[in-house]
């Protein structure tokens, strides 16, 4: 079945109005992950934007047309990893999934999510990245960009913006041997597809797609240029669409990448930054993306 | 919060599907020139409202949730669709 099809037939298992910002790639992704993943799907979604934005219900009503649970910003897989367990006790297949921000992930959630890929629970763990805690106003988290101006890394006189690169989700997953890593971009909807099908393949093991997640609010670019903000991500190599699995990476390639100040130009976050922090920024995606390469070997598209 | 035509989705838990009415929210909204519209399907792909409806033959803007943020606009590679503020169209209803 087309990518497109899957798309147009399924029904949207979102509310129809969620309160996520205007042009929120986290909206996005949400509904057309649940779109791929379909109704025999339990979900939890740990405190950020998406549970602020009613996902997870309010009093007596529900966010989603299927189950969903609001964890706690620390637990969400071993949560899921409790659930699934349950309905492999029921011998009931159902599609255990998480939808967490970058906060829920890499920082406070994070020895839960190690702990649940290491001992190799078979649920999907999606991580949709807005570089921040978009949520609470904007502070910046692990895995915001190096020199990105949040409400706790302001820019003056002593700091320019983050000091710290950017935490690398979708390799430290694939170093915890998940039995499926995958990087997402909504502006590459037969890729974004095609993935989830993959991790909903996958029957033993735990699997983690990373997905990019511009924020309009956060970032600071006009709601229309989401999609674009996503597209030139993956044409400046600053999010390198790959997947590993057996122990062996994938990597697609970009022909002609652009610089990634194409990137980086299109988001306020960044307007501060100067020639040499630029310069600094370009060389940490070409290192990452020079290790992926060396990492795939013959697995370039 | 809760209006009667959301009443009829399914929920295992809760009374019923917990909305808000963020058609409220635009400014400007979408307009779809169906003559210029090829379809394509990438305003259906990108909307993160899933706003855009796909009908037999053709693609309509559901306008009751669309919080008019342009994607749709930006992303038309024909030009069928362009952003025109609130109330000023006779496509547009609200
Ligand atoms: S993106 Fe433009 S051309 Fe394509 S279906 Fe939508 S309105 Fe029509
Ligand atoms: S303006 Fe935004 S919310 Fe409205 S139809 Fe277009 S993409 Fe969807």
């Amino acid at each position: 079945m087309k990518y497109r099809d899957i798309l147009m037939e399924q029904e949207d298992l979102v509310s129809p109005g969620i309160s996520a910002c205007q042009g929120c790639g986290a909206e996005l992704c949400l509904r057309t992950a649940l779109r791929v993943l379909g109704k025999n799907t339990v979900v939890a979604i740990p405190p950020g934007c998406l549970a602020g934005a009613g996902v997870v219900g309010w009093n007596y009503d529900n966010g989603l047309k299927i189950p969903v649970h609001i964890t706690l910003l620390d637990n969400t897989a071993s949560f899921l990893a409790g659930v699934k367990e349950l309905y492999d006790y029921l011998d009931e297949d159902v599609q255990v999934v998480a939808i967490a921000g970058d906060g829920a992930t890499a920082d406070c959630g994070f020895q839960s999510l190690s702990g649940a890929a290491e001992r190799g629970h078979n649920i999907i763990y999606i991580c949709y990245d807005n570089e921040g805690y978009m949520n609470t106003g904007f502070q910046r988290s692990g895995t915001t960009t190096k020199g990105s101006h949040t409400s706790t890394t302001p820019v003056g006189s002593l700091i320019k913006g983050k000091a710290q690169h950017k935490k690398d989700m979708p390799m430290i997953m694939a170093m915890h041997n998940a039995a499926y890593v995958a990087t997402l971009n909504p502006a590459y909807m037969k890729d974004f597809v095609s993935k989830l099908k993959k991790a909903m393949s996958v029957k033993e093991g735990l699997s983690y797609l990373h997905v990019c997640s511009p924020c309009p609010t956060g970032w600071r670019f006009n709601s229309d240029l989401s999609i674009e903000v996503a597209r030139k991500a993956v044409k400046t190599n600053f999010f390198p669409l790959y997947e590993y699995e057996n122990n062996s990476f994938k990597l697609k390639k970009v022909a002609n990448p652009e610089p990634v100040s194409n990137f980086l130009k299109l988001s306020k976050k960044f307007k501060h930054l100067d020639e040499k922090d630029i310069e600094e920024i370009q060389a940490h995606v070409d290192e990452k993306y020079n290790n992926l390469v060396n990492l795939a070997g013959e697995n370039i598209n | 919060m809760m209006e009667s035509k959301e009443k009829e989705y399914i929920t295992s838990v809760g009374e019923g599907i917990y909305s808000i009415n963020t058609g409220d929210w635009r400014i400007n909204e979408p307009v779809l020139d169906q003559e210029k519209c090829k379809k394509c399907g990438l305003c259906f792909l990108y909307c993160p409202v899933f706003c855009i409806e796909k009908k037999d033959d053709y693609y309509e803007i559901n306008y009751d949730y669309c919080k008019g943020c342009g994607i749709c606009a930006r992303e038309c590679k024909s030009g069928a669709i362009k952003m025109v503020e609130k109330g000023s169209s006779s496509y547009a209803k609200n």
